[in-house]
């Protein structure tokens, strides 16, 4: 049922529409919220409290407290009363078993002592403590919010945008809209934020509703809760009009269907053309909640008692209701009958957001509130927001003189006036505390209704006054906030190769190596490998590190990152070096090719590349020595061309003479291949006879596609890093990061020969000199399966049935028709052929030690 | 051997990868072949014709066309290091887009920051604005761009 026509409402009668609730019709106008809509409809309940399944009804209509949450569409604890209707909406009720009229959880409110008094449960369910967790999920399930589906996907997209103005009004109010054009006014660029609902913006400044602000982070940050994109502002100047929020009182039954602020009856009849009710007490405490009687006698509202507590302040207030619903009320000695309840005290400041840029917040014994009384440079209050509140009444901690409905304070939570005492009793006499103890003030409402009227009873508790008590900490979000909202968007970045493209194109399994996406394989990693050995393969290994050393102190440099020799490297020759960190530990490894007297082209592992450039600028500008390090790393491609055939095919594509004489194993050189300008190193980190190239990222698919066409008669094939992995094991190449971890150093790691102890300092040589001195307590050594059983990677090595090692990398490999591996054993089963077991799966299988590769150990395949 | 012939371009490529993954975008063009010098020095990029972007005090980026590469790297002075094929690039027109994309201040560019979650150089142009940033990310940024474009409609 609708009021005729009201001057300025929201609903537009001329277009209707239509929702559900639980799956009846509900009617519905262009511009009604969800919540105005059913309350026209006749629905009185629109929720079953959190702890005790009280039936709520609508309270402020503005958004703020906990009563009309429904589940809209999916989405749990949407505020009906401000979410605009929708055809075809779906809304359900929730916390609720059975229906909002009957909830079957509403036997909790009549139990009484000792399951439900405040923090029960930290006293009647902590024994035996194995049973907790059945308690824990019982209390889960009875008390609480909705639901959300932990296995749906998210359905809508959010945005986040950046925006950067002079001056930030938040709230539309009448002050609001002053500020904004003021500054407008100004020549300032000015962004308004409100609440809604929707509205043309006015000419000067932009406005942006319904949008909300949920915070002041530091510098001024102020993120805007727009719907689906997040606004993250940045102000010179922020003005806060967030208004005051109306705070109930606390007497016997506040919480009975039919209690409503004075705010939310005049919202009902003014935007909606509701009837709240049919007849009225109102208890009021200044001149802006008084007006509503206006609204409700023109309404057509029988006004049976006024109550201006400035005028008369009551000593008892009692609302007695019949199935939830108030029926009467009691102020003083007078009864009065009524449906409807529209009581408030002294309006509270919306202080939030400027306590949250700094701003000091004190007790004004004449306001009855909390105000700003000292803003930091930069954010200003005005109008309400900044405690203009007129005129009045302070109202009483509590008006219940004994008897009658629990009193609540927080409506959320379900704490009432007896738990704050009682919380009082048991010694939680600070409000910090007896807010963790009582959980008061921390349910969705965030305090807006609940904070002052806390600190009010402790004040009354601890015989002191509110400004003595002061207030909790307030802390973003302000407003409620959907976490997708905060994650933003759901792409993240990858980093794909220059030749990317072709290995998706050719059917390769992609895996994450750090932040890049490489080839696992290509279907078939085994035979990948085989061709490695038997024809030649291509790999993309453009995600190795690659850096430029440049200067006249280039090679003092590299001699001081690392513990091998560089200053005897020759130009136009390639060496292996392993960093390692002050502490003597491997931290990355790579090959340094020596380009000119003063450059060196350094490569770094592909998950250690920002790791190791970090390293050099560091150590650069620690030593002031006279270096250029640049990061190469995206702006070249590269490709190593291993196997037997990889000199006929290089030669196929380049002038230079890549004979065995000419272009040795180690050697470095610039040319042109296939007349793209590329640097080549002849290494083998997979064992074979090997070419990386290393040439401009935009030739990257050019270049591979050219070594794939002439090749083709070469048998050359892509391969993964399956493959690799395989290769590399049959030689004992480690890979930093697999068979080392943040305790391995160089020496640990059967490397000896890479540590030169001879030269002035490098970098952790104080740290290997001790190790040295007090001998490895483990070592890496290869080993072979006695039989086929392939361990997994990290299994244990047993000796003796006690642990002693572990497993670091293992493969089958069909070249040597074995399983072999590399694992840390003691320093005494470190010797060739000694024995040992793994454990794999139950059973323990036997392994042996080898110390040399197990594939061409000469390395004779390398150097050909 | 001490020239260091293989981090330029030489002949360039017909097509970047990341034009083709702008196909049919509209208000977005490819960057990525335009010729880009990493200067290093006290006086970085200060005295040239072309565009300069400056990263940090003594490092700044020149942006020519790829045909001016060469005779642009003869009038630089300091270490000048050819970045023609590390760093990829977009022209954006529209400022909506770009607050999607970036919290940099749009009035005070050119200026170095964060693009679609990578680290970019961002300057003004006549149409927009011209974002560049590291290639192997290309394809993320393309698609994130193109997203939040489709977001925007």
């Amino acid at each position: 049922m609708r009021l005729p026509p009201q001057p300025g409402e929201r609903i537009d009668r001329s277009r209707g529409l239509t929702f559900s609730f639980h799956g009846r019709p509900v009617p519905a106008f262009a511009g009604d919220t969800i919540g105005s809509a059913l309350f026209a409809s006749g629905r009185r309940v629109f929720s079953r409290s959190f702890k005790y399944h009280r039936p709520r009804g609508l309270l402020c209509c503005s958004g703020g407290c906990a009563n009309c949450m429904m589940t809209v569409d999916g989405t749990p604890n949407v505020r009906v009363c401000v979410e605009p209707a929708r055809d075809g909406a779906v809304v359900e009720a929730q916390n609720v078993i059975g229906s909002l009229e009957h909830d079957l959880m509403s036997v909790v409110d009549h139990l009484g002592r000792p399951f439900t008094p405040v923090g029960f449960y930290y006293r009647t369910m902590i024994r035996p403590r194995r049973l907790w967790p059945y308690y824990e999920r019982f209390l889960r399930n009875v008390a609480g919010l909705g639901r959300i589906d932990k296995h749906g996907r998210r359905t809508v997209r959010t945005d986040t945008e950046h925006r950067r103005v002079e001056c930030l009004v938040i709230g539309g109010g009448i002050s609001g809209m002053r500020a904004a054009a003021d500054a407008a006014a100004r020549g300032e660029r000015v962004l308004l934020v409100d609440e809604g609902p929707p509205r043309a913006a006015p000419e000067g400044f932009e406005l942006l509703a319904p949008a909300r602000a949920i915070g002041i982070y530091e510098g001024g940050l102020v993120p805007v809760d727009a719907g689906s994109v997040l606004y993250r502002v940045r102000a010179g100047r922020i003005v806060v009009a967030t208004g005051a929020l109306e705070q109930p009182l606390v007497f016997p039954g506040n919480d009975l269907v039919g209690v409503m602020l004075p705010d939310g009856a005049r919202r009902l009849i003014r935007d909606f053309a509701v009837k709240p009710g049919e007849r009225a007490v109102v208890v009021v405490a200044d001149d802006r909640a008084l007006e509503t009687v206006g609204y409700l006698r023109s309404a057509g509202v029988e006004v049976a008692a006024l109550v201006d507590l400035r005028e008369r302040p009551l000593e008892e207030i009692r609302a007695v209701g019949r199935q939830g619903r108030v029926r009467s009320v009691q102020l003083d000695d007078s009864s009065f009958d009524c449906d409807l309840l529209v009581a408030a005290g002294a309006p509270q400041p919306a202080y939030s957001l400027l306590a949250q840029a700094g701003g000091a917040i004190a007790y004004d014994p004449a306001k009855g509130s909390f105000v700003p009384t000292a803003l930091p440079l930069g954010t200003e209050a005005t109008g309400r927001a900044g405690g203009e509140l007129g005129s009045v009444a302070v109202p009483r901690a509590s008006y219940d003189r004994g008897g009658g409905e629990k009193a609540f304070v927080c409506l959320c939570e379900d704490v009432a006036e007896k738990d704050l005492k009682r919380a009082h009793a048991e010694g939680f006499d600070s409000l910090e505390l007896a807010k963790r103890y009582t959980t008061v003030t921390m349910g969705p409402c965030q305090g807006r209704l609940c904070h002052l009227a806390s600190v009010r009873l402790c004040a009354r508790e601890e015989g002191t006054d509110e400004k003595a008590i002061g207030t909790t900490t307030a802390r973003p979000p302000w407003a409620p906030v959907k976490l997708g909202l905060l994650a933003g968007r759901d792409q993240e970045t990858a980093k794909l190769t220059a030749i990317h493209h072709r290995h998706e194109e050719a059917g390769a399994q992609m895996m994450w190596t750090g932040a890049w996406r490489r080839p696992y394989s290509y279907g078939d990693a085994p035979a990948e490998a085989a061709n490695v050995h038997e024809a030649v393969g291509v790999i993309d290994v453009s995600t190795l590190g690659k850096l430029l050393v440049l200067g006249a102190d280039a090679t003092v440099f590299l001699e001081r990152l690392y513990p091998n020799r560089f200053g005897d490297l020759k130009v136009g020759r390639v060496r292996y070096g392993v960093l390692s960190n002050d502490a003597g530990r491997i931290i990355d490894d790579g090959t340094i090719a020596r380009l000119g007297e003063d450059r060196f082209y350094v490569t770094t592992t592909s998950t250690g590349s920002e790791g190791v450039f970090e390293w050099f600028e560091w150590w650069n500008a620690v030593w002031k020595l006279d270096v250029e390090i640049v990061n190469l790393t995206g702006a070249l491609a590269a490709v190593n061309v291993a196997g037997p055939q990889a000199r006929e095919l290089l030669g196929r594509l380049t002038a230079i003479d890549v004979s065995r004489e000419a272009f040795a194993y180690l050697d470095a050189q610039q040319a042109d291949v296939a007349a793209v300008p590329c640097l080549i190193l002849r290494i083998g980190f997979v064992g074979e006879l090997g070419y990386e190239l290393h040439f401009p990222s935009l030739h990257g698919e050019y270049l591979w596609d050219t070594l794939l066409e002439r090749g083709a008669d070469l048998g050359v094939k892509p391969f993964g890093l399956e493959a690799q992995r395989i290769l590399r094991l049959e030689k004992q190449h480690i890979i930093v990061g697999q068979d080392t971890d943040s305790e391995s150093d160089l020496l640990a790691a059967n490397m000896p020969w890479l540590v030169k102890f001879e030269k002035d300092d490098f970098v952790g040589k104080w740290a290997l000199e001790h190790r040295r001195d007090q001998g490895n307590r483990e070592q890496l050594v290869g080993f072979e399966m006695a039989n086929g059983a392939v361990p997994p990677e990290g299994a244990q090595v047993v000796r003796g049935g006690r642990p002693a090692g572990r497993v670091t990398s293992s493969r089958w490999s069909a070249r040597l028709n074995k399983a072999v591996g590399l694992a840390w054993l003691p320093p005494e089963l470190a010797q060739e052929d000694a024995e040992f077991e793994i454990r794999v799966g139950g059973q323990l299988e036997r392994a042996r030690v080898r110390l040399r590769p197990f594939f061409d150990p000469e390395g004779e395949r390398l150097r050909a | 051997m001490s020239e260091l012939a293989f981090i330029s371009l030489g002949a360039a490529p017909a097509a970047s990868p990341l034009a083709r993954a702008l196909a049919g975008a509209a208000g977005l063009r490819d960057l990525s072949l335009l010729g880009k010098l990493e200067v290093r020095g006290p006086a970085a990029g200060r005295t040239v014709d072309a565009e300069v972007i400056a990263i940090t005090p003594g490092r700044a980026l020149v942006v020519c066309e790829p045909d001016d590469i060469a005779a642009l790297r003869e009038s630089l002075s300091g270490v000048v290091i050819d970045v023609t094929s590390a760093l990829a690039g977009i022209e954006l027109e529209s400022p909506e887009l770009m607050r999607r994309l970036t919290d940099l201040d749009l009035t005070a560019l050119p200026v170095a920051g964060r693009f679609a979650g990578v680290p970019a150089l961002v300057s003004p142009c006549d149409a927009g604005f011209r974002v560049f940033f590291p290639q192997e990310f290309g394809h993320s940024v393309v698609a994130i761009v193109r997203d939040v474009q489709d977001g925007l409609r």
